[in-house]
């Protein structure tokens, strides 16, 4: 099968004016003009298959949104390919926009004063939907989510999940191959999140449509995404199935103790245990009101020698041993830059 | 090309307009202050000046000319620079480029909706107005056909002018000062504050070479019966086609130019 989207060797240089401080820099400003160069996006490759739904993360300001925007055809990169469908989306933008669907969080595409059902016909009709196709789609959405409360609401009076669940509902409605998804999350209340979790799963599943998550947030990469891609500073620094991503970090677990004794023996056994512990284990160990919680890696140090050798300072009251979460692999991944 | 795909869009702009029914009212209150300030204005300089007509113009036929003038650019001015402006610093401009119609042809249909809808609420009461209260000053004719073709031609070299000056956010990242620049020189230019006869001769010469007043003075001057004859309209039309050309080559040969340096803000 041949990839659906193809980034090779992606580059995008942003030419910035250089601005002085103060008064007398401003003035400055007037009459010269020195550029910064800012590499946005440094040399990335990704192939995405038809049919896969892909987290792209990184930290604030990591490239993300540069990539996607080049993408989806906004952008011209400034060296490299980029060709979604066998398309280069800067040099065909309108026959490119009729395959793609966008998400912008916090932006809407909708018309804000007229009710919803109004704004997807006024889709239907630029996007060309047939409608045999238009009322399949209708009738889909209905299937998944409660929508049909929302078709006379005029956009401006929704509360933002609404408007979000909208707006995605506006990005699938012509049936794209691809679908853009930026951060689409952002603000949601946890049971709007599943909704729209739901329904991007499902769209997915039916239409086999390709979906390329910007997020923020690790509860839409857990619902959603089989693959991750890490950027940071404009550079790839992982691009794996998640199943991996865990694999790769397994061998971490937080171990939880809490020791026998009261409060202030508790207090004062923890502030010696965290001095020693520090000597030979240099992952983080962090006091957290009664417990101490050690983050170890179990090829360094088991987790076995370590409560035992608690239990040689002083009886243990409680303990939990936990995996460690995605969102702090991925911490760990930005705040390292691991291979 | 399917029709029906643009025409949606001048039916939600028709809605969207509709739905704001303040707004529309109290456009329809502005208009008519200015119209008296307007009315007495001109009374004022016609009594000073001395006599009844000045450069041809009686005091009747300067008032009709302005009323009307000032009705013709109020339905043709969409505030395109500030949507423009406006989308380009919110970034919402991303999602109007991926759509499958090019982006000055988008913008074109989207704003025509309001176009319309002010023609119709506001334009054609203000021409039936006019008629009645110059008993029939204003034929209605041939003419009139003639007169619906320049005026559609004035709305596009309009728009293109608009269009070129809203593309010029990109660069600035600012709407205002352009804004209020663009305004005043096309109002002035193009017969909407003053008739154009009014102007030195000299200057009347240039300014009747420019496109600025092919989008108000010369679609009036055949409403009015000022431009007589089939073959002194048909060369105006011409002229207004000519530019309307221009206008369109550069607007979006300017356009094409700055979407590659584009970048847009935020996310």
């Amino acid at each position: 099968m041949k990839p659906i989207i193809s980034l090779n060797n992606v580059n995008k240089e942003f030419k910035l004016v250089k601005r002085h401080e103060g008064l007398k820099g401003s003035i400055h400003d007037l009459f010269t003009r020195e550029y910064n160069i800012i590499q946005a996006v440094n040399n990335i490759s990704i192939q995405v298959m038809p049919g896969e739904i892909v987290g792209y993360l990184g930290p604030n300001g990591a490239g993300k949104s540069t990539t996607i925007k080049m993408m989806t055809g906004v952008l011209e990169p400034t060296s490299g390919e980029v060709l979604v469908d066998n398309i280069i989306p800067y040099k065909n933008r309108t026959l490119h926009a009729q395959k793609i669907g966008v998400v912008f969080g916090q932006r809407t595409q909708l018309w804000w004063s007229l009710p919803l059902i109004e704004s997807f016909k006024i889709l239907k009709d630029i996007y060309q939907i047939s409608n045999a196709t238009y009322q399949d789609m209708m009738k889909f959405y209905e299937s998944i989510v409660d929508i049909e409360p929302l078709y006379h609401k005029p956009v401006r009076q929704m509360s933002l999940g609404q408007r979000t669940l909208s707006d995605i509902l506006a990005a699938f409605l012509h049936n794209p191959k691809v679908v853009f998804l930026d951060e689409p999350t952002i603000g949601l209340d946890v049971s709007m999140k599943s909704k729209i979790h739901d329904l991007i799963n499902a769209v997915n599943r039916e239409k086999e449509t390709t979906v390329i998550l910007t997020t923020h947030d690790i509860s839409d990469v857990d619902a959603l995404c089989k693959r991750i891609v890490i950027i940071d500073k404009g550079k790839m620094i992982y691009d794996e199935g998640i199943d991996s991503l865990k694999k790769h970090f397994g061998a971490y677990r937080t171990i939880k103790v809490k020791f026998e004794g009261d409060n202030n023996l508790r207090l004062e056994l923890n502030r010696q245990v965290v001095k020693k512990l520090q000597e030979f284990i240099s992952d983080k160990v962090t006091i957290e009101e009664d417990w101490i919680s050690i983050l170890t890696n179990e090829k360094d140090k088991s987790a076995m020698d370590i409560l035992n050798y608690l239990q040689t300072i002083h009886s243990i009251n409680d303990m939990q041993i936990l995996d460690i979460s995605t969102e702090s692999v991925i911490k760990k991944i930005y705040e390292e830059d691991i291979d | 090309m399917n029709l029906r795909k643009y025409l949606v869009l001048t039916r939600a702009g028709i809605v969207e307009k509709l739905y704001y029914k303040a707004s529309l009212y109290i456009n329809l209150l502005g208009n008519v202050i200015f119209l008296i300030i307007a009315y007495y204005l001109w009374k004022a300089i016609y009594l000073s000046s001395g006599t009844t007509v000045i450069k041809g113009l009686s005091f009747e036929d300067t008032m009709i000319y302005v009323v009307l003038a000032v009705a013709m650019y109020n339905f043709m001015e969409v505030f395109l620079v500030w949507e423009i402006g406006r989308n380009i610093q919110s970034g919402k401009i991303i999602l109007d480029i991926i759509k499958p119609i090019k982006f000055p042809l988008y913008m074109f249909f989207q704003t025509s909706g309001e176009v319309v809808s002010n023609f119709v609420a506001a334009f054609i009461p203000t021409v039936i107005i006019v008629s009645v209260i110059t008993h029939g000053r204003i034929e209605f004719g041939l003419h009139i056909l003639f007169f619906l073709i320049s005026m559609v031609l004035g709305v596009l070299i309009n728009y293109n002018i608009n269009f070129f000056i809203g593309t010029v956010c990109l660069y600035t990242e600012s709407i205002w000062g352009i804004n209020i620049m663009k305004n005043v020189i096309v109002s002035l230019l193009s017969g909407v504050t003053i008739p154009l006869t009014f102007f030195p001769d000299s200057l009347y010469k240039i300014i009747s070479l420019l496109p600025f007043q092919a989008i108000c003075n010369i679609p009036l001057n055949i409403l009015i019966g000022e431009t007589e004859g089939i073959y002194a309209i048909l060369v105006k039309i011409a002229f207004q086609f000519l530019w309307f050309l221009i206008t369109m080559f550069f607007s979006s040969w300017f356009w094409n130019k700055s979407i590659k340096v584009i970048t847009v803000n935020g996310g």
